[in-house]
């Protein structure tokens, strides 16, 4: 498998670089809008650099990892797709709802596969918990509260907490990965939509929302929350967590995404760290995107998966701003 | 300080139990007019009264741990002897029945305590001097999690009963609602979803409120009686401007037991760490130094008004699925 990357914008490409390798996949090269930061991240990843967009998609490539910033998705999933080749974007799928819509649509024109990178759906204790619903032995689910904190991302790429590239601050940032873990366990779509945020955290570096408390209600009518806050403070031992707590019917449970890592006190790692010994979830979803190029078969998550968590957070930031719930047609 | 205490149910044991460990009298007990606590006060070595003027005349202090829709009438009764009154939390049934307390004790001359027990919650308050000498900055993101089995009916059922007790939002989330408004200030707006998940048509058993403060804060909370026997689970994060603190009481547990199940659980769930001294204790210590003028106190009356003005809100979102405003703290001048 050839496997071409377009930007190292988003911070992702680091872990999915070793994941590709590690996938058995040859990654070709990288282009980047930004020749300065593709040019240093190749010298750093040891991958070749290429001069534009048209050069890497002519390279005799299978699939097309985008990381790019989230307002340059559209075109850069455009551009792949009318190349013919597979795609795995970098979440969320887009800044607006017509972007979203726009890539996925081309995507499905041409006929090329489209994963949205929900790595949560490839994690193993996420799966469990999926396995136990699918069972059946927790009955049916009433409600969910969730959490995606994490520490403010600028540290680590500055266009995260630009709005005209990210599309906003923590709600466009955290929301989808719940949101698409909650559509995915309960089989169900959004219908209502309630956000209140604030920017206490961090305010006199940003311009966009660090605190964001998001309640979902399901067409079912089960509710669920996410805390998407960039609430970690900057010496938190990792970049944050994804944790979700189930009440049902006949049981609750609760699944921490991030619980299997070791307590390390002291050393050269600091006075706490948490080296994580779980099963690396980009991995699933590197080895999934491979398979699906490979086998010309279904992904486990799908463009469509991502357009629908998309809607969901930007109904979260229509909603903080309207400071009222918002309803959201659930087939659009 | 002669104190009797009304309701001899779980609190009222609970209470009595408090104040054997302080240097104040338990003298008097009453339940039900016309049935006298015998068990509970021949504990305690009090006298166990038949009715409510009977243990009037015998008080300083009443310690109201009846039913909730009780609570009005008892507190007026008690003004109007002259008696000074720790209450159960919540203060009343509805903010109008608090006022009008508030209103009563005042003129009456005698003091009004509202036993919101978790601000003597050594973890709690140990959040609250952390978050007030500074070490997290300011609060902006704050949850709140307060999750047990199903409190279990008793004789005439009245805590099943919404109508007596105010069903889970006034007996249980109003502790984190309180909670929230003592870290972060004063509550403007409510949204609240809930569902009635293991006995329907008896209440809402599962809650959440997201809340927006008058000073910029955002609050999540969950109150739930949907959880399975035996968990009391409490958990609070707040996220301040230079920090975080959380507490989750499962994973802060020191003596953790696995029993073979059984039947036999409190009718209603009660949490605690073990401690030198029960909570419920410290409350009532710490009232009978605000009584005889020793210190400030930790919470008043308003207080608990406030969290019925909250909970309300609450209630009203949960009908009609709009952010509520939270009516304003007036107290009568």
């Amino acid at each position: 498998m050839r496997i071409g990357l377009l930007s190292a914008a988003h911070l992702h490409v680091d872990a999915y670089v070793a994941n590709l390798r590690a996938a058995g996949a040859e990654v070709v090269g990288l282009t980047d809008d930004d020749p300065g930061r593709g040019r240093a991240w190749c010298t750093a990843h040891g991958v070749p650099w290429v001069d534009s967009t048209d050069e890497l998609l002519s390279r005799d490539l299978d699939g097309v990892v985008v990381c790019s910033e989230t307002a340059a998705h559209r075109r850069d999933v455009e551009g792949v797709a009318a190349a013919g080749l597979g795609v795995l974007c970098e979440k969320p799928l887009a800044t607006t709802e017509d972007d979203a819509k726009a890539l996925v649509a081309a995507c499905e024109r041409a006929g090329v596969p489209l994963l949205t990178a929900f790595p949560m759906r490839y994690s193993p204790p996420m799966r469990e918990v999926a396995d136990l619903l699918g069972a059946g032995v927790l009955g049916e689910v009433q409600a969910a509260m969730g959490t995606n904190q994490g520490e403010l991302p600028m540290r680590h790429r500055a266009w995260f907490v630009e709005p005209t590239r990210s599309g906003g601050g923590a709600l466009m940032d955290h929301v989808v990965h719940l949101a698409d873990v909650l559509r995915w366990y309960l089989d169900d779509e959004v219908v209502e939509v309630y956000a209140a945020t604030n920017r206490l955290l961090h305010a006199p570096t940003v311009t966009v929302e660090t605190g964001g408390v998001v309640l979902l209600t399901f067409a079912s009518g089960v509710f669920a929350s996410i805390d998407c806050s960039w609430s970690k403070p900057d010496v938190y031992p990792t970049w944050g967590g994804l944790r979700l707590d189930l009440v049902a019917s006949e049981g609750v449970v609760g699944v921490d995404a991030f619980a299997q890592r070791l307590t390390v006190h002291g050393g050269s790692d600091g006075p706490l760290a948490w080296p994580e010994w779980g099963s690396d979830a980009n991995q699933g979803l590197i080895d999934d995107f491979v398979g699906v190029l490979r086998e010309e078969r279904p992904p486990a998550v799908t463009g469509h998966d991502g357009l629908a968590a998309t809607r969901v957070a930007l109904a979260a930031a229509r909603s903080a701003e309207l400071g009222t719930p918002v309803a959201l047609d659930p087939a659009p | 300080m002669r104190i009797g205490i009304v309701g001899a149910g779980s609190m009222g044991t609970v209470h009595a139990e408090g104040w054997a460990a302080t240097d104040a009298e338990l003298v008097a007990v009453c339940a039900e007019p016309g049935e006298a606590p015998t068990e509970l006060a021949a504990r305690h070595g009090a006298r166990a009264c038949a009715t409510l003027e009977e243990l009037l005349d015998l008080v300083d202090v009443v310690d109201v741990c009846a039913p909730t829709d009780l609570h009005h009438d008892l507190t007026l009764a008690a003004a109007a002897a002259g008696r000074h009154v720790i209450c159960e939390k919540p203060l009343a049934r509805t903010s109008a029945q608090a006022r009008a307390m508030i209103t009563a004790c005042r003129d009456a001359g005698v003091q009004l305590h509202v036993g919101h027990v978790v601000r003597f919650f050594p973890e709690y308050a140990l959040a609250k001097h952390t978050v007030d000498r500074g070490a997290i900055g300011v609060p902006a993101v704050l949850r709140f999690t307060r999750a047990s089995y199903a409190p279990k009916g008793r004789d005439d059922d009245w805590f099943a009963d919404p109508a007596r007790s105010g069903g889970l939002l006034l007996d249980l989330m109003i502790h984190d609602l309180d909670q929230a408004r003592w870290l972060a200030g004063p509550v403007t707006r409510v949204l609240a979803r809930s569902r009635a998940t293991l006995r329907p048509g008896s209440g809402p058993d599962h809650c959440l409120a997201v809340l927006t403060h008058e000073q910029g804060a955002i609050t999540h909370v969950e109150a739930s009686w949907a959880y399975p026997a035996p968990v009391f689970r409490t958990r609070f994060e707040v996220a301040g401007t230079t920090g975080v603190l959380d507490h989750d009481s499962d994973r802060d547990a020191p003596v953790r037991t696995i029993m073979a199940p059984t039947e036999d659980l409190a009718d209603v769930p009660i949490p605690g760490s073990p401690m030198a001294e029960s909570p419920y204790t410290t409350e009532l210590r710490h009232f009978l130094a605000v009584l005889r003028g020793q210190t400030e106190p930790v919470v008043r009356a308003e207080d608990g008004l406030a969290a019925l003005l909250m909970a309300e809100a609450a209630e009203r979102s949960l009908h009609g699925g709009r952010v509520e405003s939270v009516a304003p703290l007036e107290v009568p001048a």
